[in-house]
């Protein structure tokens, strides 16, 4: 009996913190889930009282959902391919070469992390007012790129500084030269970090919420402007629900995928500490 | 390191031609047009005034925010949501993390997919779903009601709503951080002290906060720049009036067409963040020295 009893005040700490965050992360998600599949739902029924997908229709019937989709989705790829193009052979040479001023340059793009992001945006937007950036697909891009710019540094500069270097030099004894030894040794074991991090760049961008609102306005409209919009309009709340979901379940599975190579010590090494 | 073991001839090479410094040029570059320059360029527009064509020093700009009521009341509501949220998010964080370092099994896998879960979900449709839990006549408010618990009273576009969305997202980062600091403490200190008697509180006072203590600054810091310069939660799940910051630039910015005033209220921004930016970058770089 007191055995029973003091497991359960063991397992008590355990069960109550659990129940806390399901309740308040999970429950918020979930109803937006119910709310995708809800064609009545009426204050105060705990579910909705009918399902359906009327409103998938509607939503994919609508022209402007279509082209937020497609201005994301182009800009999520020219943001990450251009971060890969500027950062990655930066990131090798951190990692690898020697050079002065190397530590300093390094810490340089902390100063990113170290200024709260919208009043850079600001900043930036003021420049980008007076060079006619504000409003067009150039600005959205270029603004991106402060927020890509540090992630696609740090996380691969980690993953070239994990590669065993006695490899490389062994394929170069047996007569590889510096490119074949990169492509063959190198690029393979330093690979899935490289691909988390486009990955996280990619799924960054299509998301980022707050610099694309700010420059893009008004021309320029991605899925996240789009959302909000729904939100301040709210005439149908499964609008919302049905964008949210169509967005999100994409990025939630490719997400998983990368958690393998995501540990906590790489997201927490992300932010440098 | 490298170029001890890299061969004599290679490491002369690479002294002759650095080029290092050549691939790392182009976001060394663009570190300084998108964040050096478009900040030192605010400050200076914003530090004169046009006098009969010419600029001039003048801190007119700073004075004018300093002088509204609608402006300080939007910088003491920001400074206020910023400090509540971080403090909760240092007293929901540092438990979970301290459960999840000293128990073993499932249920902690468990808990800590859980808590990072929020690293996947878009701000967007943070609010989102916050507004369809939270909000009147929500989820929430049916539970409750179901579970016989009336007068709910929704904190949806009160200043509570921007702590809640905040404290939402912010949960992973700071758990991660917490965590990756307690994986590091070395569990002879926990049980040298507790062979002394040491109770579970003076260990975690004595030994565990000063051996984590840089990782509680980095995850502090971080949150407190995140939070201060916050935009969508602020902007769908508080109040029209006060403001956040960050709402308050935009609104100024896109609706009021005054880049000028806008610039002037980031620069005051980056002024009350400035000490936890210092810290953030001081301690990762003595982190950084110590050799981890």
């Amino acid at each position: 009996m007191s055995a029973i009893l003091r497991k359960m005040v063991h397992e008590l700490p355990g069960a109550l913190i659990t129940l806390l965050l399901v309740g308040f992360i999970v429950l918020p998600i979930a109803g937006v889930f119910l709310w995708a599949f809800a064609e009545v739902w009426r204050y105060p029924s705990i579910l909705p009282t009918q399902w359906g997908f009327r409103f998938w229709g509607m939503m994919l019937g609508r022209a402007d959902v279509w082209e937020a989709f497609r201005t994301s989705l182009l800009l999520s790829v020219i943001v990450t391919g251009l971060s890969a193009i500027i950062c990655l052979p930066a990131a090798y040479a951190f990692a690898r070469l020697e050079f002065p001023g190397k530590s300093l340059l390094l810490l340089s793009f902390l100063t990113i992390q170290a200024f709260p992001k919208f009043g850079l945006y600001i900043a930036i937007a003021t420049i980008f007012f007076s060079l006619g950036l504000v409003g067009t697909f150039t600005g959205v891009v270029v603004v991106q790129l402060v927020n890509t710019l540090l992630l696609m540094i740090w996380i691969p500069v980690g993953a070239f500084q994990n590669v065993d270097i006695r490899l490389e030099e062994a394929a170069r004894d047996v007569g590889a030269g510096p490119i074949r030894t990169f492509v063959s040794v190198t690029l393979p074991q330093a690979g899935p970090a490289i691909a988390a991090a486009l990955l996280l760049t990619f799924v960054g961008t299509f998301y980022e919420t707050e610099g694309a609102f700010l420059i893009g306005a008004p021309n320029i409209r991605t899925m996240p402007v789009l959302m909000i919009s729904l939100i301040n309009n709210q005439i149908v709340v499964q609008y919302g629900a049905v964008l949210s979901v169509l967005l999100w379940v994409p990025s939630f599975i490719a997400l998983l995928f990368a958690r393998k190579i995501l540990n906590a010590r790489t997201i927490a090494g992300g932010v440098g500490a | 390191m490298t170029s001890l073991s890299a061969p004599l001839g290679r490491q002369k090479r690479a002294r002759r031609f650095p080029v290092g410094l050549l691939l790392v040029a182009a976001p060394v570059i663009l570190v300084v047009a998108l964040v050096i320059y478009p900040i030192l360029s605010s400050l200076s527009t914003t530090l004169n005034v046009d006098v009969a064509g010419a600029g001039r020093f003048s801190l007119a700009n700073y004075a004018r925010f300093f002088s509204d009521d609608q402006s300080l009341r939007n910088l003491r509501f920001t400074a206020w949501f910023t400090t509540t949220t971080v403090a909760l998010l240092f007293l929901v964080c540092l438990p979970l993390a301290l459960y999840l370092r000293f128990s073993f099994g499932r249920l902690p896998a468990f808990v800590q997919a859980i808590a990072t879960f929020p690293l996947f979900v878009p701000g967007i449709i943070v609010a989102y779903a916050l507004i369809r839990f939270i909000g009147p006549n929500g989820t929430l408010q049916s539970l409750l009601d179901a579970a016989g618990l009336h007068g709910y009273r929704t904190p949806y576009l009160t200043t509570w709503g921007p702590v809640i969305g905040l404290l939402w997202e912010g949960i992973p980062l700071t758990l991660l951080v917490l965590v990756s600091g307690l994986s590091q403490v070395p569990q002879a200190a926990i049980d040298a002290a507790r062979d002394v008697g040491a109770g579970p509180l003076r260990i975690l006072v004595f030994i565990i906060l000063p051996l984590i203590r840089n990782s509680i600054i980095v995850a502090l810091s971080l949150e407190f720049l995140r939070i201060f310069g916050a935009f969508t939660q602020p902007y769908l799940l508080g109040p029209a009036s006060p403001e956040s910051m960050g709402v308050y630039m935009q609104r100024t910015f896109g609706d009021l067409q005054d880049p000028v005033q806008a610039a002037t209220q980031a620069m005051i921004t980056f002024l009350c963040c400035s000490v936890a930016g210092v810290i953030y970058v001081r301690t990762i770089i003595a982190n950084r020295r110590a050799g981890r």
